[in-house]
């Protein structure tokens, strides 16, 4: 009997795993990496993976990630994709609050209307770099934006795919 | 499904105040965030140092996997080469012929000028290497071009010193680490090239268009300069960049100049040389930060 318990893992005293406060926000940290794969592309068409997992957590659930938590994160996507300091810690605090906003008006929301929120946000976010980067001298056409940012919110269904099993891996070893 | 319970705190106090400076903490994170991006935007200098250490942090991770791409794309562009094989050998086995009558009056020519120069005694910079290094990656997720090079101020590479390939020209660094630099491609929106065209001589300006391509412009106003296949090369005006060295090929013509495509591939470069600026007076123009100091 004492050999079965010990064998066995037992069904009960079972808990979230270590860390589990911190796993989203670290795999986040971690999506901000994903850009850098090496492939030198003409064209820029990878989509913002960090901005994409920190929506795809915050849609989840509400309680992950808490809003301030987006300015340290957003200032390690700048540093770590060479984006001009303080672009990411702007637009992703900017989205965490307007989600706040949004969730004290909305009485109910399902998958179509998170993948809408996300792709608003998303749209925002780059129209926000768009003018950044004009301001630093490099201005392009609105046109130059599109293909990526379409690329950007199909990828939203794989971000919350990810996150909810992240989520059910965290709390649920 | 209904929002979760995060937004509403219910009767305690203590959540409700736990919610309210949470959400004074973000107001906060978005002030300094605006904060950081106005001095990033008013003196772009002023980070330098955080953005190399960076740089150095990641150039490793991005120039490690490097080898496995690599191998990937080289098995791709193979297989393509291999699939019209016969049209490619016939249309090469031309341009080859054309090519060698070319080279034999280059020799000529280049024979004329040395004699030319050294009855001129005409003085000019050599255009010294301060640094080699690979290309292994670059802005993917973004609409500015940027790439990403393994040689850093360790080397000798500062701001603003011209990066080129054998092919011709690749841009100019914008962020220097240690170990690894960052570089404006040509094809950037910001990176204007004072150019010539190689046929006539016509001084013209070359801007990257954020998608791979070039636009070039001639400076006098008139009619159009450019014929589909011209080669641009680098005037050396301004003093940053070299004189003569290949810029880009056009190849579509608009209403008052063309659209050209860059000689240098950043993705097929094996290795990228660092040079210094060909007036040492044009560095500390070339650093946006000092030049508005």
């Amino acid at each position: 009997m004492v050999r079965s318990a010990l064998g066995r893992s037992s069904r009960l005293d079972r808990g979230p795993r270590k860390l589990a406060r911190a796993i989203p926000a670290l795999s986040v940290a971690v999506a901000s990496l994903l850009p850098l794969v090496p492939v030198v592309a003409d064209v820029g068409w990878f989509p913002e993976t960090g901005l994409l997992l920190l929506l795809a957590w915050r849609l989840l659930r509400s309680d992950v990630i808490p809003a301030w938590w987006a300015a340290p994160l957003g200032l390690w996507n700048d540093l770590v994709l060479g984006l001009p300091i303080g672009l990411s810690v702007a637009t992703w605090t900017a989205a965490m609050i307007l989600i706040d906003l949004l969730d004290r008006r909305t009485m109910w929301r399902d998958y179509w209307i998170e993948w809408l929120i996300a792709a608003c946000l998303l749209t925002l976010a780059d129209l926000a770099r768009r003018q950044v980067d004009a301001a630093m001298g490099a201005p392009y056409d609105l046109v130059t934006i599109v293909p990526p940012l379409l690329i950007a919110i199909l990828t939203f269904p794989i971000a919350a795919f990810v996150a909810s099993a992240l989520d059910r891996w965290r709390l649920n070893p | 499904m209904a929002p979760g319970p995060g937004a509403r705190a219910g009767w305690s106090r203590r959540a409700q105040y736990g919610l309210f400076f949470s959400f004074l903490a973000a107001i906060a994170g978005l002030l300094i965030g605006l904060g950081l991006l106005a001095l990033s935007l008013v003196a772009p200098g002023a980070y330098a140092g955080v953005r190399g250490a960076a740089l150095d942090l990641t150039a490793p991770v991005t120039s490690g996997l490097r080898s496995v791409t690599d191998t990937a794309s080289g098995l791709l562009s193979g297989a393509g080469n291999y699939w019209d094989a016969a049209r490619q050998n016939a249309g090469l086995r031309e341009e080859n012929r054309k090519l060698q009558r070319q080279a034999i009056q280059a020799r000529a020519i280049f024979q004329e000028n040395a004699q030319l120069k050294s009855v001129l005694a005409l003085r000019e910079n050599e255009v010294a290497t301060v640094a080699t290094g690979r290309i292994v990656g670059s802005s993917l997720e973004s609409a500015r071009r940027f790439a990403v090079l393994t040689a850093g101020s360790g080397d000798g590479v500062a701001v603003g010193m011209p990066v080129r390939s054998a092919a011709g020209l690749i841009g100019r660094v914008v962020d220097a680490g240690a170990t690894a630099s960052r570089v404006l491609l040509i094809s950037d929106r910001a990176n204007i090239v004072p150019a010539r065209l190689l046929r006539g001589g016509q001084p013209v300006i070359a801007t990257g268009r954020g998608d791979g391509t070039i636009d070039v412009r001639p400076l006098e106003v008139g009619r159009n300069p450019f014929r589909p296949g011209d080669f641009i090369v680098t005037s050396g005006t301004g003093g940053l960049y070299p004189p003569n060295v290949p810029v880009a090929r056009v190849i579509r013509l608009d209403d008052d100049g063309a659209i050209a495509l860059p000689l240098a591939d950043p993705a097929s470069a094996s290795f990228a040389v660092v040079g210094r600026p060909y007036e040492e007076a044009a560095l500390p123009q070339a650093e946006p930060s000092e030049a508005e100091e």
